[in-house]
């Protein structure tokens, strides 16, 4: 367990925490590997209290330690910046994806050497949604919101180690069938691990899709520096009320989260009601 | 003309640029290097190696002179000029072709001509195409800085490049600076015998070392027969056949040096003309490109690194800024390069080596500091190989044990810098340095004596 459990700094880092009655282990390394090393120790505030600290309890069954990658201690360091810095809100939509499912299958009766899937009607229908409504396209600073003058779509993908978030660029100017390929494409570099840098550094907004596994509906974490995310739940029959009487239709609940300090609510509903517009409307994403 | 797309473009390749765009490589960014002159730059081919291969003759010619004091025979040692320049221009040679290798090896292009940026994401090669990229990088390096009234003439009045290939041995030589260029000149024509005078303009010669190093090189120096005037400035010079009369004025008085050729090594000029600079955000600060500490300069997209930056001009500084800058383009989180971590050397005889503050620099910054001082002279290797000059200094903060600099004179210093340097990168106090085993008998065994010092330990001494 002692691999575990020590904590490295630099010698120098270790007499300069002394001297500042600093414990270590709340300071955290910008060294190589994670060292602890002098910048850090100076950087810190003096006087934490030690008794903060975080010990992990082992039960008395054993325990595996899985040393972090490099990827997953991104990532861990990401989500917690988003979730402890970004004032979160959600916005959740039920979309009538019928006419959509019949004209898919149309389209795929006639597509040669790709087939659409519901999620790639998902990328475009979003990418023409933050066209229409701009505002939503953009990165909060302390100095200015960003906003983005090209529609990039991250689509998160598991992949060995941990999610990556790929992106299709322009995507609001490319055909469902351009996106499909190069989706394709992406997941299986993703799944590969073999993502290059330009493959998902920037974006504006991101797509999470866990309707495959029977998730129902969920709340994403923003990924930073965007300001939107939208969580994708399974698309299922469910009893809905037409006209006055119960009918079946499938249906499907996204929840978008957003970043309040970019992006205010009734921007945040704009986008919803243009992307479920553009879901409920298919053929118009033919255009 | 076409144009060709890369990820990153480099502009100059010599020791910053073409590091630079091997390691882009490496991360995946499709990268071309343009080069108007030289692959390596003038380090490779006009610098730091050529000049370590002259210097190699002079030192083995010094040893030769004194073959008597090993017990070896070596009559009337004599020197042929023709071939000493020829080796180290063969040495340049060589390692030019192996950067030409390295290049293509790592599938950099390599595109010949002077390259300038021509509008956002553009870089122009003339009479050549035109290239694209999202990143591009200025490592034009700098050039032998031109004093009004000493222009070298390519004859009498020298820079750098013509005493690296001299046609006819001088029998006398002045040479105007004594930065480790100067010096090192000065001491590869002292060696082979020629009379040497250095003038310089400070009060001591190698002014940005210890003060301590400074006079213990001046008097090695003169012990050696060079003449050294400081506080002293070339105020002009007529030419004669064959010879250059100097006006120098040292201390409120004139006087006339009379020398063969005059070497002019006062400090470089960073290469920033016609490099299409002119309309964009880049800042130009005492003649050379402002960066942040991740090489990026005013203009997005635009960085430099090396010579055409700011101060210490060192090949190995260039490199790492190249790397650094790179990383950072391909989205890892380099480390900033720390001055106080950019050891800087000179290659005379004997040779100085230093990392970090001076003491009288630490104390200026308010360090209650620890010197530590070890001598050659209480070194078994040192006298064992007949080198008993040298002085290994270490200045230590003495509230943390932080090695603040290193300063050190005497044989294959320049090759012994490196453990304080890893000491610093590390973070090491005098508490590591003292533990550490060093192998005996080395030279280093003063690195660790001197450490042992500063604390009133040295067990030699």
């Amino acid at each position: 367990m002692t691999a575990v459990s020590r904590q490295f700094a630099s010698p120098l880092a270790r007499r300069l925490a002394a001297e500042k009655g600093l414990d270590l282990a709340l300071v955290a390394g910008s060294g190589p590997h994670g060292r602890i090393v002098k910048a850090d120790v100076l950087a810190a505030k003096p006087g934490a209290k030690p008794g903060a600290k975080a010990v992990a309890v082992i039960p008395a069954g054993g325990i595996e330690a899985i040393p972090n990658t490099t990827l997953r201690k991104t990532i861990a360091r990401r989500l917690t910046e988003s979730k402890q810095t970004i004032p979160h809100f959600y916005l959740s939509v039920d979309l009538d994806l019928d006419q959509l499912l019949d004209l898919r299958e149309k389209l795929n009766q006639r597509a040669e050497g790709f087939k659409l899937s519901v999620n790639d009607f998902i990328i475009k229908a979003s990418a023409k949604a933050l066209r229409a409504i701009p505002a939503a396209n953009a990165s909060w600073t302390d100095e200015a919101t960003l906003r983005y003058s090209d529609v990039d779509i991250s689509v998160a993908v598991a992949a060995p180690g941990g999610l990556v978030t790929p992106i299709i660029r322009r995507a609001d100017t490319k055909t469902l069938a351009q996106i499909s390929l190069e989706m394709k494409a992406l997941a299986e570099k993703a799944r590969a691990g073999k993502l290059m840098p330009e493959d998902y550094q920037g974006g504006g907004f991101t797509i999470s899709n866990l309707g495959m596994y029977g998730i129902k509906s969920f709340s994403a974490i923003i990924n930073p520096p965007q300001a939107c995310i939208l969580a994708v739940g399974v698309g299922e029959k469910r009893p809905v009320v037409r006209d006055g009487t119960l009918a079946i239709a499938t249906l499907c609940t996204v929840t978008l989260s957003v970043d309040h300090r970019a992006v205010d609510g009734v921007v945040g509903a704009e986008l919803m009601a243009a992307f479920k517009k553009a879901i409920e409307d298919p053929l118009g994403l033919l255009l | 003309m076409s144009e060709q797309a890369f990820d990153l473009v480099i502009i100059g390749a010599g020791p910053g640029g073409y590091v630079a765009a091997i390691r882009a490589a490496q991360l995946g960014l499709k990268t071309a290097v343009v080069e108007k002159a030289h692959l390596g730059g003038i380090c490779l081919n006009w610098g730091c190696i050529p000049t370590k291969a002259l210097l190699r003759s002079a030192e083995v010619y010094r040893l030769m002179q004194h073959a008597d004091s090993f017990g070896l025979a070596s009559p009337n040692p004599g020197f042929d000029l023709g071939k000493i320049v020829a080796r180290s221009r063969a040495v340049a040679a060589q390692l030019q072709a192996g950067v030409k290798y390295l290049l293509k090896k790592n599938k950099v292009t390599v595109i010949e001509g002077h390259g300038r940026l021509a509008g956002k994401g553009r870089v122009a090669v003339e009479n050549g195409p035109t290239l694209s990229a999202a990143h591009i990088l200025i490592a034009t390096g700098a050039r032998a800085k031109l004093v009004p009234g000493l222009e070298p003439d390519g004859d009498l009045v020298w820079t750098y490049k013509e005493a690296m290939t001299p046609k006819a041995f001088p029998k006398s030589l002045l040479v105007v600076g004594s930065g480790a260029i100067g010096i090192e000149f000065a001491s590869f024509y002292s060696g082979l015998g020629c009379k040497v005078t250095v003038v310089e303009m400070l009060d001591r010669i190698l002014p940005v070392e210890d003060e301590e190093i400074s006079a213990m090189a001046r008097k090695s120096f003169e012990r050696q027969g060079m003449t050294i005037l400081t506080s002293a400035s070339v105020k002009g010079l007529r030419k004669e056949a064959g010879q250059v009369c100097v006006t120098v004025e040292a201390g409120g008085k004139s006087s006339e040096i009379t020398a063969e050729r005059v070497l002019v090594a006062v400090g470089v000029s960073p290469n920033i003309e016609n490099l299409g600079l002119e309309g964009t955000g880049i800042k130009i600060e005492r003649g050379h490109i402002v960066t942040d500490a991740m090489m990026r300069t005013g203009e997005p997209g635009v960085y430099a690194i090396g010579d055409v930056t700011a101060p210490p001009w060192l090949a190995h500084k260039a490199s790492h800024e190249g790397v650094i800058c790179v990383e950072a383009i391909a989205g890892l989180s380099p480390h900033a390069l720390h001055p106080r971590s950019i050891p800087g050397c000179t290659y005379a005889s004997p040779q100085v080596a230093s990392v970090g503050l001076t003491e009288k620099q630490a104390k200026e910054q308010g360090f209650d500091v620890k010197v530590g001082r070890f001598s050659a002279i209480g070194n078994g290797k040192a006298i064992a190989l007949g080198e008993e000059e040298g002085l290994v200094k270490t200045v230590f903060d003495a509230k943390t044990g932080e090695l603040l600099g290193a300063h050190m004179i005497g044989a294959e210093v320049t090759e012994m810098i490196q453990g304080y340097c890893i000491a610093r990168t590390l973070e090491g106090t005098e508490a590591e340095l003292m533990q550490t085993v060093f192998p005996h008998p080395t030279l280093s065994e003063m690195m660790h004596e001197s450490a042992l010092d500063a604390w009133g330990r040295a067990i030699h001494f």
